[in-house]
């Protein structure tokens, strides 16, 4: 704790694998939000109650997000993003807990998000379209584009995974800094900007999410809409 | 900041199963009661709208048939009305039939209690004139009022029709009976004469007369000849007025 935990620490190694506090964290999430899941799930009534009332409005409020990109692939869409926004969510939030550090606060997290939602892109879009569809848009409007659009496509990545991972850092350093220089109760501004701060980059990563895999769904649409004005 | 490949690959799996189990506890369950709400509100809305349809139906129903007792009911009204009418000028007629009916026989009773009531000043008047004539001819009575009613008698007999003279003649045919000739005062011998032959020329034969006195008849004559009387005297007169009045004659001939 030299470095007073602001990075990952290893905890323990597994043979090849290394057991870092992200790892530990992350674990922890999953078992909070699976179990919270299933006690929900198992609780279900026509008439829902307050738990259930704020679980259906989660729910449909992401449905409802997808909806207003995706409108025809909410179904589809909606255990990807979803996941996405409740993950950083809790995720983000969980730096505010006494001694737990943000699984996003460490770039491998970040970048593991990342590289997901971009292959999900491309998932979503072989999916839905075939390979030699799909592989088409980076062709259009000309070839000369491809190379932008792989370009793109890396950059697009990495600008995801780093600025979750910039943001949720920036703010635990801040939050420490300020524990070191003020004292016990200073912090506490930077814990609540800390909670706006965790919403909007939740947010924000699951919004770009679901624009990239809805670009890559959508893509064959618009080229055959581009057809269809060109005839016209 | 290094970036740690174990790291990356265990939260890439890590997420990849949160994304399992949130799928099957969260999204699933969650969409499926949703739906099922959904559908039971859909249910019910469907249900609602039939319930609503029927009682839009009903409603017309009810409002056609209202409509239809309202025509029902006016026309009943009207045929009430027609009726009353009817009734109201049958009984306004049979009214006026009756009002005419007791009109006229209200006048009829007023007619007949004006002429009994002109009857009675009549009568009223006929007693007064008489008792007024009564007094006024005793008081007249007289020589001259004889020799006048004298003159009268012989121009009645010598004016008496034909026809009547001869049914005179025929009742009295075969009778020698002298006719009674009574006077109020005592006759001389030249009006016997001139009475005698005023009744020989009636009767077409002598006649003499059987002459008497009758202070009772004021003045005048009285000639009876069997069953035919000839009258030319105040008291017979005054017995007339009496009895057109209603009195009993002689009533006045005693004062």
């Amino acid at each position: 704790m030299e470095d007073g935990g602001l990075f990952p620490q290893v905890l323990f190694q597994l043979g090849p694998v290394t057991i870092t506090s992200t790892v530990l964290t992350t674990w922890a999430i999953m078992i909070v939000l699976g179990v919270a899941a299933w006690l929900v799930s198992h609780r279900l009534r026509e008439l829902p109650g307050q738990i259930q009332a704020a679980a259906e409005g989660i729910v449909v409020t992401i449905e409802d997000a997808i909806r207003a990109v995706a409108p025809q692939h909410v179904s589809l869409l909606l255990p990807f993003i979803g996941t996405l926004w409740i993950f950083l969510v809790v995720a983000n939030l969980s730096g505010l807990l006494p001694g737990i550090h943000s699984p996003t606060r460490d770039l491998s997290a970040t970048a593991a998000l990342a590289i997901l939602v971009f292959l999900s892109v491309h998932w979503f879009g072989i999916r839905s379209q075939g390979l030699r569809s799909y592989l088409r848009h980076y062709l259009t409007p000309s070839p000369i584009l491809l190379p932008f659009h792989i370009i793109s496509e890396i950059t697009r990545t990495v600008a995801l995974a780093v600025r979750l991972f910039g943001n949720i850092m920036s703010l635990e350093v801040a939050a420490l800094l300020v524990l070191l220089v003020a004292g016990f109760l200073a912090p506490i501004p930077i814990l609540m900007l800390h909670i706006i701060e965790a919403l909007v980059q939740a947010y924000i990563f699951g919004m770009l999410a679901l624009i990239y895999v809805a670009g890559g769904l959508q893509s064959q649409q618009l080229r055959e809409q581009r057809h269809e004005e060109r005839d016209e | 900041m290094e970036l740690s490949w174990s790291t990356f690959l265990l939260e890439l799996f890590n997420f990849l199963i949160l994304v399992w189990i949130l799928k099957h506890f969260l999204y699933r369950p969650v969409r499926e009661v949703i739906a099922r709400r959904q559908q039971a509100i859909n249910e019910r809305l469907a249900d609602a709208k039939t319930a609503q349809k029927k009682a839009e139906e009903i409603q017309q129903q009810y409002t056609s048939r209202l409509e239809e007792w309202r025509r029902e009911q006016q026309k009943a009204r009207d045929i009430m009305e027609q009726e009353l009418q009817a009734e109201r000028q049958h009984k306004m007629k049979a009214l006026h039939e009756h009002l005419e009916a007791e009109r006229q026989r209200v006048e009829s009773l007023q007619r007949q209690q004006q002429q009994e009531e002109q009857k009675k000043l009549q009568r009223r008047a006929l007693e007064q004139g008489s008792s007024f004539a009564a007094r006024i001819l005793t008081l007249a009575a007289g020589d001259e009022v004889e020799q006048r009613l004298g003159e009268i008698l012989q121009r009645a007999l010598a004016d008496i029709p034909k026809d009547q003279a001869e049914k005179i003649r025929t009742q009295l045919a075969g009778a020698d009976t002298e006719p009674e000739i009574a006077s109020a005062y005592p006759l001389d011998e030249q009006q016997r004469a001139a009475i005698s032959d005023a009744l020989s020329g009636v009767l077409q034969r002598p006649v003499t007369g059987h002459f008497v006195e009758d202070p009772e008849l004021l003045a005048g004559y009285r000639i009876t000849l069997g069953a035919w009387e000839l009258a030319a005297n105040l008291r017979d007169e005054l017995r007339g007025f009496a009895h057109v009045a209603g009195e009993p004659a002689g009533a006045d001939g005693e004062r």
